[in-house]
């Protein structure tokens, strides 16, 4: 389907895919490439040759419809007094104009700090986490013992596959303030032993390093295929002209993998008010909540467990309106910096 | 032409998806004919005082006639949410002795066929908001939190029971009497005589006790702690002489056992704080915390507690610790003292935490009761709730066998039916001792209850009741084998020592609480860990700025609308009769 794309953009638009572009666009950016091929003369024609691809690409589009947009109709939960028995367009439209539960969210401190919260975890998360994998890529691509190469891989992806609870469960065996295995050999060496989960601070250090561990192997493997595509004649170009390794690291490898960076980091920067449900929540106990309390957790407690499914659906869109936004400005940015993008 | 087709294919997606949601819309809710929320028409004059309370005859009332001697023409088919408690070894709390035995009754009783519905009991609150939310609720609903009923009765989720249970009181011989008007109308309201749910009826309403290791006293040659200060001494003398007490786990002991939830496991010494003549409108009026973290008072319970942390009598990880957990440190004998339900260290049988002490630790080794956290007037007060408070049934709309839903509850309070549910058959799960009382002995599969006295099949009662009050008082103590008799007995005797009992201010629906308790209530466990955990010199300024935090966080608002519909019922009168 790209036999008249040069290698380079091939693994460019390789990537674009694994970065889960929908399918939908894909398709529309084949459509010129398909023209070609055909006389312009009829339609009919293009259409009666490619209905296959056309037809295929109906069940992704009802998969859309059905689980992705149609739910979004229950948005209208956000502006109405939501009531048990009755189905949404029933439902009496909520104080002010509909935005009740905005204003509602918004004076509540809770909600703030949740915010607050959620985006300094996943800045930092950004800031600290994100290097890591490729920096890690970088380290394994260099090395030349193949089986400890793949033996090093598996072993730092395996945490991946561990639920939050799990990993509390082994945080709690090793990080607890008196009962745990490091506090223990801290107290042997008569020195103060640390609350690594029961004090704000150290908890926000714990949570991101415990996040780093979990998921640093497994986000590197798309940096490991990027690497893999690049021309190895690259590589013997700069050896013939003297350049040791760490310069081919940094005038090769990385310049080669630019734009996998930067599509993932737009994709970070597009969750950076969204933070999955678990990892917070396995964490979290009643000394930290001040750092530790994040929006989906406080969905969870006031929707769920509150039954106030109005307002937390108002935090939900809010959530998902800022998102939106962040990564078309994230996108932008990229764009500017003479990158691709993704939207 | 591709464009055309594309919008057609979506357009034609669209329509049905979207008549596929409307279907459902249509459907969630069935058995539902009163689609408007939680608009009563019964009437908007406040109800009369009088019919509150009572034994129940002082009501007039009905009989259905769709029975036939008691019994549907036709067979009907009801589902019962009992909980499920995952105990380890427990029979299926589905399907067990003592479902059949009440799955055979009712089909012979009424011709209603039974079917129980298993929710987990740790997780009860949540789950059954997930069951009603999806419409899927069993017919017999029951949870220990009135705010969700309230909740999902505004929502018009939940049926009004009031003329239910008038119409067919003559078909409800034993409910009525049972529970009485007290229990029944309990949560009734005086605004628009609505009636949203029941109240099962403790029949024993002891709440919390102090227990302490009485080996370890011994070993130390120390009396019972009778006051405060005595105990306070007393974990400093276990916290001082580990090394005696624990040997090679010197480093694992735990003076004074906590857990996440501080304002329960500390409530005695909390409470002992809080003035001892409070009114009853100051009691009401912060009534809505059940670990009355808004009294007066607290603060200085907090502070001691703090004391005690800083001077590692707590364990430093309590607020990470969850209660399983700390069950296994009390039965491995790490524990020198702690507070919880006036039988907690002899619930379940061989797995007991004092059955666990005596194989692990000796047979010495054991938790008995003090008492010994006293008021400013020098009582020993323990805050209980009245005959009402416990479990709470309900039905939600989707019940379309309100009737049939009615009788169970009925079969279910005959004092027949509860004995034989408490005590099982003899020779399996109890023998007879001369006088008359039960002695209960540890049952094996299908006779296994999960629940002390089976109070998850018995949901109008909770505690044992037999048919004398004698023979109760002689069988309770008989029924935690194998732990010793006397024991319990002596648990019960402090736990009834200075009982305050709720009483029923009548003031229903309180809308700032709407949506408020569990948020609440995590706010409140925070804030008291907390203030525990805080050095001595930040006490104050952690503690305070917690309250400000849960004030502003809801708790004044409920304050602040408690005190105004209390003062509109009942003026400036401080007192309830």
């Amino acid at each position: 389907m790209e036999e008249n794309k040069n290698p380079e953009v091939e693994v460019k638009e390789a990537e674009a895919v694994t970065a889960a572009e929908p399918a939908g666009k894909a398709a529309k950016k084949e459509r010129p490439a398909k023209k070609e091929y055909v006389p312009k003369t009829a339609r009919g024609i293009y259409f009666k040759r490619y209905w296959q691809l056309y037809a295929m690409l109906l069940l992704p589009i009802i998969y859309f419809i059905v689980f992705k947009y149609s739910p979004m109709y229950y948005v209208l939960i956000a502006f109405k007094k939501y009531s048990i028995v009755q189905s949404v367009s029933e439902m009496p439209w909520a104080k002010n104009h509909g935005f009740e539960y905005f204003i509602k969210a918004f004076k509540d401190k809770d909600f703030i700090y949740a915010l607050r919260n959620t985006v300094f975890l996943n800045l930092l998360d950004i800031l600290v986490g994100f290097p890591i994998p490729i920096i890690f890529a970088l380290i394994l691509n260099e090395l030349r013992f193949k089986y400890f190469k793949k033996t090093v891989q598996t072993i730092a992806y395996m945490p991946h596959f561990l639920s939050w609870v799990i990993i509390y469960g082994l945080a709690l065996q090793l990080f607890a303030p008196s009962t745990g295995l490091i506090n223990l050999l801290l107290t042997k060496m008569d020195l103060e032993s640390v609350h690594f989960l029961d004090e704000g601070k150290n908890w926000v250090k714990t949570y991101i390093g415990l996040g780093i561990w979990q998921s640093f192997g497994w986000n590197s493997i798309i940096y490991l295929a990027a690497i893999t595509g690049i021309s190895p004649e690259l590589y013997e170009a700069a050896s013939v002209d003297g350049a040791n390794r760490f310069q081919k690291m940094w005038h090769i490898t990385l310049p080669g993998i630019r734009p996998t960076i930067v599509v993932l980091l737009v994709l970070a920067l597009g969750n950076i008010v969204s933070s999955n449900f678990d990892r917070p929540f396995a964490l979290q106990n009643n000394l930290v909540m001040k750092n530790a309390e994040v929006i989906s957790t406080y969905v969870y407690k006031n929707g769920i467990k509150g039954l106030q499914f109005s307002l937390t659906t108002a935090v939900g869109l809010f959530q998902s309106v800022v998102n939106v936004i962040f990564l078309l400005l994230a996108n932008w940015f990229s764009r500017k910096m003479g990158e691709r993008g993704i939207v | 032409m591709k464009k055309r087709i594309l919008s057609a294919i979506l357009a034609g997606t669209m329509i049905v998806s979207a008549a596929a949601c409307g279907d459902t819309q249509g459907q969630a809710p069935a058995g539902n004919e009163n689609k408007e929320p939680a608009v009563s028409n019964v009437t908007n004059e406040p109800v009369t005082q009088n019919t509150f309370e009572g034994d129940g005859s002082e009501i007039e009332g009905g009989s259905s006639e769709e029975l036939v001697d008691g019994k549907f023409t036709e067979t009907r088919h009801i589902t019962v949410e009992v909980y499920d408690r995952g105990n380890d070894g427990g029979s299926d709390p589905t399907n067990n002795m003592y479902t059949d035995y009440i799955k055979k009754g009712m089909l012979e009783d009424h011709n209603v066929e039974v079917e129980f519905v298993a929710v987990p009991r740790w997780t009860e609150v949540e789950e059954i908001n997930n069951l009603l939310a999806a419409g899927t609720a069993p017919d017999i609903c029951l949870t220990y939190d009135y705010p969700t009923i309230q909740t999902y009765a505004d929502m018009g989720g939940v049926t009004d029971l009031q003329d239910l249970v008038v119409d067919n009181k003559n078909d409800l011989p034993h409910l009525w009497d049972w529970l009485g008007t007290t229990n029944m109308y309990w949560d009734k309201s005086v605004q628009d005589g609505t009636l949203w749910a029941i109240e099962g009826k403790r029949a024993n309403n002891n709440r919390i006790v102090t227990f302490v290791r009485k080996d370890w006293l011994d070993t130390l040659g120390m009396e019972e702690p009778t006051t405060k200060e005595e105990f306070y001494n007393m974990l400093c003398a276990f916290r001082d002489n580990a090394d005696t007490l624990l040997g090679a786990d010197a480093s694992k002991m735990v003076p004074f056992g906590l857990s996440e939830d501080v304002g329960w496991r500390a409530a005695l010494l909390i409470e002992s704080c809080m003035d001892p003549n409070i009114t009853d409108k100051e009691f009401y009026v912060n009534g809505f915390d059940d670990r009355k973290y808004t009294e007066n008072g607290t603060k200085d319970a907090a502070r001691i507690l703090n004391q005690w942390y800083n001077e590692k009598l707590i364990m430093e990880g309590f607020a990470l610790t969850e209660s399983a957990d700390e069950d296994s440190m009390m039965k491995a004998g790490y524990v020198g003292a702690f507070m919880h339900n006036w039988d907690y260290p002899f619930r379940n049988g061989e797995d007991s935490i004092n059955a666990n002490l005596q194989r692990l630790v000796g047979e010495n080794a054991k938790f008995v009761a003090v008492d010994c956290f006293e008021a400013s007037n020098g009582e020993y007060i323990k805050y209980c709730d009245s005959t009402a408070g416990d479990r709470k049934i309900f039905f939600p709309t989707t019940n379309d066998e309100p009737l049939a839903s009615l009788l169970y509850l009925d079969w279910i309070s005959d004092p027949v039916h509860i004995e034989y549910l408490q005590v099982g058959d003899e020779g399996v799960t109890h023998n007879v001792l001369p006088d008359g009382a039960y002695t209960f002995m540890a049952a094996t599969g299908d006779a296994i209850m999960n629940s002390g006295q089976n109070i998850d099949m018995t949901i109008t009662c909770n505690g044992l009741h037999l048919s004398t009050e004698e023979l109760t008082l002689k069988s309770l103590a008989n029924n935690y084998p194998p732990c010793d008799p006397a024991d319990v007995a002596r648990a019960n005797e402090v736990a009834c020592n200075g009982k305050k009992p709720t009483k029923n201010a009548k003031i229903t629906a309180v809308e700032a609480e709407t949506g408020k308790g569990e948020s609440l209530a995590e706010k409140r466990n925070q804030a008291w860990a907390l203030s525990v955990v805080a050095p001595v010199d930040q006490f104050d300024a952690v503690w305070d700025e917690n309250m400000a935090n849960y004030l502003s966080a809801g708790g004044q608002d409920i304050i602040d609308e408690r005190t105004e519909k209390w003062e509109a019922q009942y003026g400036s009168s401080e007192t309830l009769e």
